[in-house]
């Protein structure tokens, strides 16, 4: 399983506030999968306004990221530089 | 010459990585040859001038373009209605999130003028002369408006507004009235209260940073040549040529496969040249006009209308024990936009205390629109004013214990699995190294004279990944071509050459890397975040080896054997073991003039979305000379240390790390946006807008700290931004210690400085 987490801001918008989950999956696509059922029109949300956080490592939120047994996910805003 | 170290290992591991061979551009730029956006010029080319907004703040209530139609030699005009209406939407946060209902203002007002400089209507002509005088005759009615410049004048309740529907978001129940905050965010880990009753010492402050420019030498510039077919060519000085595709258009209403956009050579974009200003207005007028068209800005267009990044206002608090452990910090962060959303206010909040282990941590942030060109990014957009208000807070915190600033630093440096405040832990260590770099400098000992203070300060930013795409081609004799999307700012060719040919074990000179254009290589994401080395330096490892293996395939060929006994080492293609039998090794050129007979070029394209980059870390001290009748301030030294993963080419990664503490000098000490009463700007030039020149400064000595990447093929990490973090606090710390004065608002220029000295 991997904890799932969103910030408080994203989780008001689309989770009822709700911010931790549990999820079974070997990649992104499983995550954002199993978001969208809880929440349909999740992945879509996930996909296009978040980077994700895999352990720590920074990635864009794409479908082929491998989530190792106890992932810590964290869905964050889009942080881009200049 | 410079004064620069590497503290690494000493193990020698690579040929070509860390070397530094001659950049590829070099040439053509020293002797002036080089192609940036103004310099192209094609058969039939028009000259585009933009009409810009005189007010700070006015409706527009007509604009009639009758009389620049009939000016003779006058082939387009153009005003915000030729451009096709954008659905209101944030797509996502800001920062990556464009509302092209704001952005198809920006590059045309509609409804208002929202700052001075912004672009009303445009005309296109056959001599800029003619163009001048065209835009001179479009009459445009306006009613003056009350104007707001200050961030916290903005978010005043009587304020005047901008949007008179702009409701802020992030606020819950949102807001019944209207007002200039765009947007509220909030992030917070651990029990902020409970952590500051935990304190031995609280000490809070507000301050503010002015506006700065990113001050790139050379002024945004494009040519657009639209055919009758549909195709539209733009050759475009930018950090990102596909950046530039999407948004022309998007914003003129075409399709992604009908525009082709070729980069020019790029004088400077620090994070301004992300965005566009020019190209839909050049695409739309050569539609028009059915010619070529070139538009260029001014100097005085670029401060006006272009950038800058965000002015703020801050609150920061921060508590400590006495032993050195900071318990818990705080802060308020009020951003300006611009005149539309989307400030780096996000990107401020949560690089604020990330350089430490603090278990309480919260950062509110607003992001505030006021009659000021639109903000863009600038080096590490957010962190450095962040910066400025956290790491003096700090500093004051380290003399009310009595700790040495670097000491308390190192007392609390994150390492591998300090949670940040945006949620996540940090993966990646760095940090602490830097830290230990300038404890043991020699010149951290060093004694200072009157007048004189040492400041430390130190610095984040995220770093970046994302798409990239390189294409490798084995030409015949044996040379190899590396073409990549990625505009080269600071060095980029040489380094995708010194990876291409390490990798590929053959001589760097023999590699010649270039940036191409949209329709010749796949899709690559800007040149910023510092993102280019790391990512564009991916797809350039994998697909060299790529090439590796198809290589090995030939010679296999060549020598009638399988392809599994063949392994290429140091450039050579050899048989691997004993039992594959006896044949002299072949090198990529023996290969390559094969490449006929053995299936034809050898080529191989290679496409990353690269995640797992290393964030940046620096730290640095000044010390600095205070003259108490000026009240200028003099560098007299400037020792700045970062973590750049590996350097792949040193003296690109020093000029990066020197460029940033330069710009930060300038930030620190000179450069602001002066608005006058009616809200227009008073300095639009580099007579007036200070920046620092070569003989403000010391030689910046520049320390690379190599910790590095394990996500990078050869352990690079970005280097370009992070730099311009510490120096304005650093310096407002050897200031407070050279004259018992806490600066709190940026410049700390002289006459400021002199002020304060004078309470």
């Amino acid at each position: 399983m991997a904890k799932i987490v969103f910030t408080s801001g994203f989780a008001r918008r689309y989770t009822n506030g709700v911010r931790e989950f549990e999820v079974e999956a070997k990649n992104l696509r499983g995550v954002l999968k199993a978001m969208d059922e809880l929440y349909p029109g999740l992945g879509e949300h996930l996909e296009e306004e978040t980077t994700v956080a895999i352990n720590g490592e920074y990635h864009e939120t794409g479908y082929f990221q491998p989530v190792p047994p106890g992932a810590e996910v964290f869905f964050i805003p889009r942080i881009e530089g200049g | 010459m410079n004064d620069s170290t590497i503290v690494s290992d000493s193990v020698k591991r690579f040929k070509w990585v860390g070397t530094r061979p001659i950049r590829p551009d070099g040439v053509p730029k020293v002797t002036g040859r080089a192609m940036y956006g103004a310099d192209l010029k094609l058969p039939g080319m028009l000259y585009g001038k933009i009409l810009r907004s005189p007010h700070a703040h006015a409706r527009i209530k007509s604009i009639d373009t009758s009389a620049a139609e009939a000016l003779p030699g006058v082939k387009a005009v153009m005003t915000s209605a030729d451009l096709p209406q954008q659905k209101f939407d944030y797509i996502g946060p800001e920062r990556v999130a464009v509302n092209f209902w704001h952005v198809t203002r920006n590059i045309l007002a509609r409804e208002k003028a929202l700052y001075e400089g912004h672009a009303i209507a445009a005309v296109a002509a056959i001599s800029s002369s003619i163009a001048d005088e065209a835009a001179s005759l479009i009459k445009v009615e306006y009613e003056v408006l009350p104007h707001v410049i200050d961030v916290d004048e903005a978010m005043a309740p009587d304020a005047p507004l901008l949007f008179e529907d702009m409701i802020t978001r992030g606020i819950e129940p949102a807001p019944t009235k209207p007002s200039n905050i765009s947007k509220r965010l909030e992030f917070v880990i651990g029990d902020v209260e409970a952590g500051f009753k935990t304190a031995d010492v609280v000490i809070e402050k507000e301050f503010k940073t002015a506006a700065v420019h990113q001050a790139y030498i050379e002024p945004h510039a494009c040519v657009a040549k639209y055919e009758p077919d549909g195709q539209c060519e733009i050759w475009s000085s930018s950090q990102g040529h596909f950046q530039m595709r999407a948004l022309t258009a998007q914003i003129i209403g075409a399709k992604l496969g009908d525009l082709r956009v070729t980069p020019a050579e790029i004088g400077g974009g620090f994070g301004g040249k992300t965005v566009t200003y020019l190209e839909p207005v050049a695409a739309t007028l050569s539609k028009k006009a059915g010619a070529p068209v070139r538009l260029q800005m001014t100097r005085e267009d670029v401060f006006r209308a272009s950038g800058p990044t965000s002015g703020a206002s801050m609150w920061v608090k921060i508590g400590v024990k006495k032993d050195g452990t900071i318990v818990a910090a705080d802060g308020i962060f009020k951003f300006q936009a611009g005149a539309f959303p989307g400030s780096p206010v996000m990107n401020g909040c949560l690089c604020a205390y990330a350089p430490y282990e603090i278990a309480n941590q919260r950062a509110v942030g607003y992001d505030v629109i006021s009659n000021r060109p639109k903000a863009a990014a600038y080096r590490a957009p957010g962190s450095p004013i962040s910066a400025f208000a956290v790491e003096s807070v700090i500093d004051m915190c380290a003399k009310a214990i009595g700790m040495d600033p670097l000491e308390l630093r190192h007392k609390n440096a994150c390492h591998i699995g300090t949670p940040t405040l945006a949620g996540p832990k940090h993966a990646h260590a760095g940090y602490a190294e830097t830290l230990e770099a300038l404890m043991s400098h020699p010149a951290y000992k060093v004694k200072l004279g009157p007048n004189q203070g040492r400041g430390v300060a130190s610095g984040y930013w995220f770093n970046g990944g994302g798409e990239s795409s390189a294409t490798l081609q084995i030409n015949a004799d044996g040379t190899v071509l590396v073409a990549t999307g990625s505009p080269d700012i600071g060095g980029s060719r040489a380094s995708m050459a010194i990876m291409a040919a390490e990798t590929l074990g053959v001589d760097y000179n023999t590699v010649r890397a270039i940036v191409a254009d949209t329709a010749s290589v796949g899709y690559t994401h800007v040149t910023g975040g510092s993102r280019v080395t790391f990512a564009t330096g991916t797809a350039v490892v994998n697909a060299s080896k790529t090439v590796v293996k198809e290589l090995c395939k030939r010679a296999a060929l060549i020598w009638g054997v399988d392809e599994e006994g063949v392994i290429w080492d140091d450039g050579y293609a050899k048989p691997a073991g004993s039992n594959v039998g006896e044949f002299t090794p072949l090198s990529l050129a023996q290969i390559a003039a094969k490449a006929a007979a053995t299936g034809g070029p050898i080529t191989a394209s290679n496409g990353v979305n690269a995640g797992g980059q290393a964030p940046g870390f620096a730290s640095q001290f000044c010390d600095v000379e205070v003259d108490p009748e000026t009240g200028k301030v003099t560098i007299l030294r400037f020792v700045a240390a970062q973590d750049v993963g590996r350097a792949i080419h040193p003296a690109y990664v020093e000029g990066q790390i020197q460029g940033g503490v330069v710009q930060g000098i300038g930030w620190a000490l000179n450069e602001e946006y002066i608005y006058n009463a009616k809200g227009l700007l008073d300095n639009p030039g580099f007579l007036d807008y200070r920046c620092p020149v070569a003989s403000d400064l010391p030689m910046i000595d520049a320390i690379m700290v190599e910790v590095p990447n394990p996500t990078h093929p050869y352990g690079a990490k970005g280097v370009g931004e992070v730099g311009i973090c510490p120096p304005m606090a650093a310096i407002a710390n050897a200031i407070e210690m050279a004259t018992g004065k806490r600066m709190t608002e940026l410049p700390m220029s002289p006459p400021r400085l002199l002020a304060a000295l004078s309470e």
